[in-house]
């Protein structure tokens, strides 16, 4: 009897354009691919002196961040004002939901404001979208991260990552390694992998931190590094929270940097021409030994330029889905009330 | 009491080998007479019932009940006679003046009876057995700890042993919350596409396992409530064959739906026991089709502030006595379970269970349901009585339409 909105097409307009962007799940290949090219062309503005675009003059971008998150929430704020918005920046994980007031409350204080947009983070998976479907029809979502659900534009910083250092997504094989269960961006990479055509894309870790449920997405599991490192083209890094030993997940960090750290010596086993990544924080010596870091083959600092190009392109993108189905539903509602009188026979 | 003749109905009851078009005689609220349709002496106000189905009064062994007179009304147009609220209420069904509060404000409803389920342990806590003997004696019905765990396996081994002693009637629910992990869903993938933490099958069969074992150990009879995995019901189906006094229930939501319905994060689809794999739905009703298995409506009335949250903020439950009819019978019409082993999961075999009299029994009190069966519903928030809008079938065609409902000899709902 499942009838539910599919999280996969809340994001979408009728049409076809993206209106939240909620999951990389569910996108189409032509779809994602617009969005890197998009932020492709964002970065060429970057590089500028002048560096904004006036793509969302007038509008206002409110950061809704539940959890905290400097790195992230200031890179879509940067966005926001490359593209010429007006940005509020609401801490909410020290304000209104500790004073009890519900989600649903604060949403509708935020409406009342007249914003056109909100960037979420949330630590409950489906907060997004739970969201997308509360607010006031014309009001964009941005998923900035959402439980263990997804982090859409971490992965699309990454695809654009790959793609500027690869050429192409097509054809690579990727390897996610460290801590898949916990994981929002590693789901949505494999999502977004899957669709841009990545031969194959490898989860690798010790059974209580990769599900083996990530089959079912389409990720071939590894419990051993070296062997799921062989031949790999993208080796991407994930970070290792601390809590994961008091939740009995691992015995501790120098056994998990022991079995699952990236050393050069274990790089050595990927493809010579491999890049490194890592969504970061990273934590040196967890998961990722300084060399590596910071060696040749990392491309971790690229990924935080391209990761406001990427929100540039997410944003004018979701917002001009929103004002596009907004004018179109206008402009039928003006069509319907024109067409009345001659259903009547007014006009004969 | 109600003198009435059900003419023209269906009379279906398989523990009295009814099944026939009939009319019924009630004689201030007893049943004096099932006899061949037009035979009866018609001197009483008669009920024409066009053939509709008459079936036992629905049994419920599971409902969460906080407004007394608003949903036993709800529970009496669902067709339910009796219903046992869990003691998890407000207040707490843990001392003899709380559950006469109860029973007075059923008394004073007039609807659906409400049978008290007393607290097991105090407060709920797991760890002191509560005032058992006294609560029985209240007039709880069974005495059980909700949903809240009892982590300690001796404290188990005590109640067990208390219990024998005053041969009183135990519910347990069976789920290790460790191993629960604070999960919100059924550990598959559905729950790992969408990032919900996972309740694994073991956190149950676990659990299950060690309980059965201690009943095993003391003899005393227990009551499972709510199981929701197929392994679960060939555990209990083995421990009756051999000879254990087990019983067990489903929550009709484990019936209907499964973890595919969480997808799109619908809080409504938020319950405890989580709803499982299509595989354990299969399990669970080839359970209730073979007599191994009750069927209850754990129902729960959320108000809307506390489902409109987002999948894992929100509080569990479904909102179900409206309903609870239509939806078994939507089952049967679908071919998934017999129409009489709906009857004896959701009537028979609680009477059973409670030790009270069970079916169509001449010179008893009427316990009875009339319902169109075949007739087309569709409920909506506006429809449904409880104060619980979360109902998972609201906007669904279902079938199954109450027209009458009798509970201890008393017109409790007439459509």
């Amino acid at each position: 009897m499942t009838r539910h909105s599919d999280p996969t097409q809340v994001q979408l307009t009728a049409d076809g354009r993206l209106k939240h962007f909620l999951t990389t799940e569910g996108l189409s290949k032509a779809l994602l691919t617009e969005i890197l090219d998009l932020a492709d062309s964002f970065i060429s503005t970057q590089e500028r002196a002048v560096k904004k675009v006036p793509l969302l003059r007038g509008k206002t971008v409110v950061n809704l961040f539940f959890e905290n998150s400097t790195r992230t929430r200031s890179t879509f704020e940067l966005a926001a004002k490359r593209l010429s918005a007006d940005i509020l920046n609401l801490d909410i994980a020290r304000s209104a939901t500790s004073k009890g007031e519900t989600l649903m409350d604060t949403l509708w204080n935020l409406e009342a404001m007249y914003s056109d947009m909100f960037v979420v983070r949330h630590a409950d998976s489906g907060a997004a979208h739970f969201i997308a479907e509360q607010v006031t029809p014309g009001v964009a979502i941005i998923n900035a991260g959402d439980g263990r659900h997804a982090h859409p534009t971490q992965a699309m910083l990454d695809m654009l990552t790959i793609r500027r250092h690869k050429g192409t997504i097509e054809g690579q094989t990727v390897a996610i390694v460290g801590d898949i269960l916990h994981s929002r961006v590693a789901r949505s990479q494999i999502h977004a992998l899957i669709t841009l055509g990545a031969k194959e894309i490898r989860v690798i870790g010790p059974a209580t931190l990769v599900p083996k449920e990530m089959a079912d997405l389409g990720a071939k599991i590894y419990f051993d590094l070296e062997q799921g490192l062989a031949d790999v083209d993208v080796v991407i890094m994930l970070r290792l929270q601390k809590e994961r030993m008091s939740d009995a997940l691992l015995p501790s960090e120098g056994e998990y940097f022991k079995l699952y750290g990236l050393t050069e010596a274990k790089l050595a086993i990927a493809k010579p021409d491999a890049i490194v990544m890592h969504p970061g924080p990273i934590n040196r010596g967890v998961e990722i030994d300084s060399a590596v870091a910071d060696g040749e083959q990392s491309v971790i600092l690229n990924q935080v330029s391209y990761g406001i190009a990427v929100r540039m392109a997410v944003m004018a993108m979701a917002m001009s889905g929103q004002v596009a189905e907004q004018q179109s539903l206008a402009a039928k509602k003006l069509n319907d009330d024109n067409s009345e009188p001659s259903e009547t026979g007014a006009i004969a | 009491m109600s003198t009435l003749t059900l003419s023209n109905v269906q009379v279906f009851d398989p523990s009295q080998g009814l099944n026939q078009l009939s009319d019924v005689v009630l004689e201030f609220g007893m049943i004096e007479a099932i006899s061949p349709v037009g035979e009866s002496p018609l001197e009483n106000p008669e009920f024409n019932a066009n053939k509709s189905l008459l079936i036992p009064g629905l049994i419920d062994l599971s409902a969460h009940i906080d407004n007394v007179s608003n949903e036993t009304l709800a529970a009496a147009k669902g067709g339910i006679t009796h219903l046992c609220t869990q003691p998890n209420s407000k207040p707490l069904i843990d001392t003899p003046a709380n559950v006469s509060l109860l029973q007075r404000a059923s008394a004073k409803a007039n609807r659906s009876h409400l049978l008290p389920i007393g607290a097991l342990t105090q407060n709920l806590a797991g760890d002191q057995l509560a005032n058992m003997h006294s609560l029985k004696q209240a007039g709880c019905v069974a005495l059980s700890n909700a949903r809240a765990p009892i982590k300690n396996a001796l404290v188990l081994r005590r109640i067990m042993e208390y219990a024998t002693t005053h041969d009183m009637l135990i519910m347990l629910t069976a789920e290790d919350v460790d191993l629960s992990a604070n999960g919100k869903m059924h550990e598959g993938p559905t729950a790992n596409r969408l990032g919900l933490a996972g309740i694994a099958e073991i956190a149950e069969t676990t659990s299950l396992a060690q309980q059965l074992l201690l009943v095993e150990l003391t003899g005393c009879r227990i009551h499972f409530s709510q199981l929701s995995c197929g392994r679960s019901v060939e555990m209990i189906r083995q421990a009756q064959v051999q000879g254990l006094p087990v019983t067990a229930d489903v929550a009709i939501a484990n019936l209907m739906f499964t973890d595919l319905d969480v997808n799109g994060f619908d809080s409504t689809f938020y319950v405890q026991p989580p709803l499982r794999s299509e595989q354990d739905r299969q399990a669970l009703l080839a359970g209730v089709n073979d007599g191994t298995l009750a069927i209850c409506s754990h129902h729960k009335a959320q108000d809307i502030a506390a489902k409109k949250a987002p999948f894992a903020a929100a509080e569990p439950g479904m909102s179900i006595l409206d309903t609870w009819l239509s939806m078994m019978l939507t089952l049967v019409n679908k071919g998934e379970l017999e129409l009489s082993a709906v009857v004896n999961a959701s009537s028979i075999l609680p009477a059973k269970i409670l030790g009270m009299k069970e079916g169509l029994q001449l010179k008893q009190p009427a316990n009875l349901v009339v319902v169109n069966q075949n007739a087309e519903v569709c409920y909506s928030a506006d429809s449904i009585t409880s104060t619980g809008k979360n109902s998972p079938v609201l906007g669904d065609p279902l079938v199954g339409e109450v027209k009458l409902t009798l509970s201890t000899g008393r017109e409790i709902y007439r459509a």
